[in-house]
């Protein structure tokens, strides 16, 4: 699964550390989110598109 | 920042432990002594490096623990123990092969459960859970 979170946070201006006090987790879980190296719950992937006033599909994709 | 001194308090415990053995212990040393008193401080290291990061996250209003954490504990857990089974059982043939004192076949063990555990823990954290 992929994810255009790095966009979305450069499109908002906020740092990984912004995004993570968020949608409370460690920075280094939004460090993995964006490399793809993890595929949130759906919790954390809801609370994420909610800071990105997004939909889930938006932001997380298959390809 | 309870967990982070938590993890602290533990691994002074251990080198304290360590530094008693070594002063109240004969001067007599075997060069086990050594690998084992190598292996703790390695150990000791793991738990103090595990412990500053959880005190970075909370020093910068993150949780300690996230989702992640938690499923890189789980994982790291579930397979350390497997590998901790075969570890035992190459502990046991050895026992019987070898003519040494049961107390040094016990603390390989225990020792050999704590590097597992940690190498599983750094290979988890550092390649990250994927499509699982």
């Amino acid at each position: 699964m992929n994810n255009r979170i790095k966009e979305f946070r450069a499109r908002y201006n906020l740092t990984q550390d912004d995004l993570a006090k968020k949608v409370n987790v460690r920075r280094e879980t939004i460090v993995f989110l964006e490399k793809n190296k993890y595929n949130p719950s759906l919790k954390l992937a809801y609370d994420i598109a909610r800071v990105f006033d997004s939909n889930i599909e938006e932001i997380f994709f298959f390809e | 920042m309870k967990k982070a001194v938590l993890t602290f308090v533990v691994a002074s415990l251990v080198l304290a432990t360590v530094i008693f053995d070594i002063i109240t212990k004969p001067s007599d040393k075997n060069p086990m002594d050594f690998v084992f008193l190598g292996i703790t401080v390695m150990i000791v290291g793991f738990a103090i490096f595990a412990g500053f990061r959880k005190a970075k996250s909370e020093s910068r209003g993150e949780p300690a623990e996230d989702e992640l954490s938690r499923k890189v504990m789980l994982k790291t857990s579930s397979a350390s123990f497997y590998i901790s089974l075969y570890l035992w059982l190459f502990i046991m043939y050895f026992s019987d092969k070898l003519n040494s004192e049961p107390h040094v076949f016990i603390a390989s063990g225990i020792l050999g459960m704590a590097v597992v555990f940690a190498c599983c823990w750094l290979f988890y954290n550092f390649r990250g859970i994927r499509n699982e």
